[in-house]
């Protein structure tokens, strides 16, 4: 019985590592029995517009929101600053910058990206501005006065979800681009549990004492890129419209 | 002037972390020789195993002429340990131009200490380092997840991954500002071929350059527990006469533990890069 439940985790891993899972199989598997979250994937709604529920406008998609509740528990002071935030969105919010996005925001941008996968470490870059989160498994986040845009990641596993605690983040990033936004005292627990072949559902559980008056809650499924071919690519926001300043060699 | 001050800070921060490991520069025997000597461990997919935080050895400011740098800081690389050049072919050490690429090359030394952006290093102004130049810049560091070998460099947060399954190419109009890496081990090699380059990236501060057509044939081998030898064959036939390559040296960075941190390069560079990338309408 042992040995066949071996051969059967055996199998689950030389799938999970040479072949992306047909429709209809189980999660792949890694070596080390964990569900193994490697490989492309994406979100695809509209909460990068806006977590909320919103109707459709010019160049902005309709959506039904990611957030439990839909509705998101702002001070009072910080729902004015919200309402600020989004009359003055063209140029305020901070991707109009083409800054990091910060998390979970990078998470539901529409833009691809891969997860790299070992028992000891987590990595996933994006397209988008070459974004690079890490997470390191079961260690604790460094001590002193952190800033990062992309905030700090520890990871640990709870049965097939993969939890993720984030915190040491600036205040430099929103949740959206409709001004939805959190200071740096942000703090996000994440929680990645496989639902099928091809899909993860994504957790972010929000806590911000400065912000908001409890925690709050978004969720959504990521979908595998399972284009032929697919990699992931550059987005280099920042450098566009620039390329009249790029030394050129004669064409 | 203004411009070449915020350059200026960017390269001495860079230096001060570079020369603590060109004081512990390798000398250099055979690479074969050596290379055969020693055996990597494994990881758990049987890659041989170079992960870890790596810096190059020296300066990265000129890589004809390991001693421009000191014309502008004080910086004292080791060139009698290595050469004057970081390039071993041609035996000069020249990057073999067409004669109007060189022209254009001089074009850009000649407004080194006062440029306008596009006499500017583009790895000043935050835009991506490119290959090869993202492995001589700072420290790196080397990750194996099954099936790839994925490099991040802290500087400018750059990330480049090399899948080991060969697959197909992309289509030749995609470029990218790090190149589509396609990578394999041969024995304790890492052999990789690296396309799709676009023609922005510069092989160091002082405008040496390449077009679209680069293609970068790389050779990662480990010769021993804390040092890699490296070496990127360049081929552009729209601005070289023939191939030529670079030889570049990684030790071991034991300063940072198995953690990188995050550096923003374009968030926090601020008023100071608005100067750099003067937008149009301001």
């Amino acid at each position: 019985m042992k040995t066949r439940l071996l051969r059967i985790v055996f199998s689950v891993a030389v799938i999970a590592a040479f072949a992306r899972p047909a429709a209809g199989q189980a999660f792949p598997r890694a070596a080390d029995g964990k569900p193994d979250l490697s490989g492309i994937w994406q979100a695809v709604n509209t909460a990068n517009w806006n977590v909320l529920s919103h109707n459709a406008e010019k160049d902005v998609p309709a959506g039904l929101g990611v957030v439990e509740g839909d509705e998101i528990p702002y001070q009072p002071s910080a729902a004015a600053r919200q309402k600020e935030n989004f009359a003055n969105r063209a140029t305020a919010d901070p991707e109009s910058k083409c800054y990091l996005p910060g998390v979970p925001r990078i998470m539901y941008m529409p833009y691809p990206f891969q997860i790299f996968q070992t028992p000891n470490h987590i990595a996933i870059t994006f397209e988008y501005v070459h974004a690079v989160r890490r997470i390191f498994m079961n260690t604790p986040h460094p001590d002193g006065e952190v800033e990062w845009f992309m905030g700090d990641s520890r990871g640990h596993w709870e049965g097939d979800t993969l939890v993720v605690d984030v915190k040491d983040f600036t205040g430099m990033t929103w949740f959206d681009r409709s001004g939805n936004y959190h200071s740096e005292s942000l703090h996000v627990v994440e929680r990645y549990t496989p639902m099928g072949a091809n899909n993860i559902n994504y957790e972010a559980t929000i806590e911000d004492p400065k912000v908001f008056t409890r925690p709050w809650k978004m969720s959504m499924p990521l979908y595998r890129r399972v284009d032929k071919g697919m990699r992931i690519l550059e987005n280099e926001c920042y450098a566009f419209g620039l390329e009249h300043t790029w030394l050129r060699p004669p064409q | 002037m203004k411009q070449w001050h915020c350059a200026s800070i960017v390269f001495a921060l860079v230096v001060v972390v570079s020369i603590p490991h060109a004081a512990s520069a390798q000398n250099s025997q055979s690479s074969a020789a050596r290379a055969g000597a020693y055996t990597p461990a494994r990881t758990a997919d049987g890659q041989p195993k170079i992960e870890g935080v790596w810096n190059p050895v020296g300066t990265f400011y000129n890589i004809q002429d390991l001693e421009f740098q000191a014309r502008f800081q004080n910086f004292r690389d080791d060139p009698s340990r290595r050469g004057k050049s970081l390039i071993i072919d041609p035996p000069d050490g020249k990057i073999p131009y067409q004669p109007w690429a060189l022209a254009k090359s001089n074009e850009v030394l000649q407004h080194h200490e006062n440029p306008t952006p596009q006499y500017l290093d583009p790895n000043a102004r935050c835009f991506m380092q490119g290959v090869p130049r993202h492995l001589n810049n700072r420290e790196f560091e080397i990750f194996q997840p099954p099936g790839y070998v994925v490099i991040f460099n802290m500087a400018h947060h750059t990330y480049r991954s090399i899948p080991l399954n060969g697959g197909p190419h992309i289509p030749d109009r995609i470029k990218l500002w790090m190149g589509a890496s396609r990578g394999r081990w041969d024995g304790n090699q890492l052999v990789v071929d690296v396309t799709n380059n676009n023609d922005q990236p510069w092989f160091d501060v002082v405008g040496s350059f390449h077009s679209d057509a680069m293609r970068v044939t790389e050779r990662f081998v480990l010769i021993n527990a804390d040092t890699i030898e490296y070496t990127s064959v360049i081929t552009d036939p729209k601005v070289y006469t023939r191939p030529w390559t670079m030889k570049l040296t990684f030790n071991r960075n034991k300063d940072y533990g198995s953690e990188l941190y995050e550096e923003a390069c374009f968030e926090s560079n601020g008023p100071s890069l608005d100067l750099m990338l003067t937008r149009p309408g301001k």
